[in-house]
């Protein structure tokens, strides 16, 4: 067993932040979400979108609109606010990670609230859409007969398993990607020690890619699930896992 | 040993992000105006093939065996 802290020299599993620390990184997104929603909106009083983060937001809401039509279909829009709130808690918390040694998303335990609320919101949807009982035989697969009866359980408890484990896909991806950037930071700079170059800086481009990219894949898995559990008209596609 | 086996898995997961790469890239060139399409398809695929590496990361680490 190879410690990953004794490679990058810094304990990733177990992120050096105490609750205070994490209060301090979670406030300092809630306060640049809050400041730039307000600013937005502020813009939107005129005829015309006026101030920058105005438009700013009004792109951000086409191009998750577009995402959410596109993945769920056209009752995609009523999901919109949830998936606008995760889209801009996981962007602006990977955005403070460039700046800060630690953020809410370098930490497993939000990743995995967040995880819980996405998954959570999805079931609630599921059942909302197709009541309790439509819901929990969505889990079984298609409809077989008695005498198949065994396989249809191996389903279920296939299923079942599948959905708990999305819940540590989701958190594990962004942990990582955002805990990863960091250590291959720290590691490449180690490499420029002798010759006093911050090698590990010109990652800077990447990270801010990985930044957009994860936000962006949260949120779309987000649709993907809502869109398996409440599509109604593509029945046979809601069980193509 | 667990780092040959971490290399080795690493191996995998870069064949296959390269090779979502190439069929997406290739899909994009022959049908422009699929590339909404293609581009959503081709995240949610790079990301499950991203996951294992990360996963694989993880066991070697001693993240979850400890």
């Amino acid at each position: 067993m190879t410690d990953l802290s004794q490679l990058s020299g810094m304990p990733i599993a177990n992120a050096p932040v105490s609750f205070l620390g994490w209060a301090f990184y979670f406030t300092i997104v809630l306060l640049v979400i809050g400041f730039f929603l307000q600013k937005a909106l502020k813009g939107y009083n005129g005829r015309v979108f006026t101030s920058g983060p105005a438009r700013l937001a009004e792109q951000l809401y086409l191009f998750l609109e577009n995402m959410a039509v596109g993945a769920i279909g056209s009752h995609g829009r009523k999901y919109l606010p949830m998936l606008a709130t995760f889209w801009m808690v996981i962007f602006v918390s990977n955005v403070v990670a460039l700046f800060f040694p630690a953020s809410p998303t370098t930490i497993f335990g939000f990743n995995f609230g967040l995880a819980l609320c996405s998954i959570g919101y999805v079931q609630y949807e599921g059942i909302k859409a197709n009541g309790l009982i439509g819901h929990v035989s969505h889990f079984a697969g298609p409809k077989l007969g008695l005498a198949l009866l065994p396989i249809t359980i191996m389903i279920f408890v296939i299923e079942v398993f599948s959905e708990i484990m999305k819940n540590i896909s989701l958190s594990i991806r962004i942990f990582a990607n955002m805990s990863g950037g960091h250590a291959a930071v720290e590691s490449m700079n180690k490499l420029g020690e002798p010759a006093f170059l911050p090698i590990g800086e010109f990652l800077l481009p990447l990270k801010v890619l990985t930044c957009l990219v994860q936000a962006l894949i949260f949120t779309l898995l987000t649709c993907v699930y809502l869109g398996l559990v409440t599509s109604h008209d593509h029945g046979d596609e809601a069980h193509a896992h | 040993m667990s780092m040959i086996g971490l290399g080795l898995a690493i191996l995998g997961v870069g064949l296959g992000l390269g090779m979502i790469g190439n069929g997406a890239l290739q899909g994009m060139s022959r049908q422009p105006e699929a590339i909404g399409k293609l581009q959503v398809q081709m995240l949610i695929a790079l990301a499950f093939v991203e996951l294992m590496g990360f996963l694989t990361i993880f066991a070697t680490s001693g993240f979850v065996g400890k």
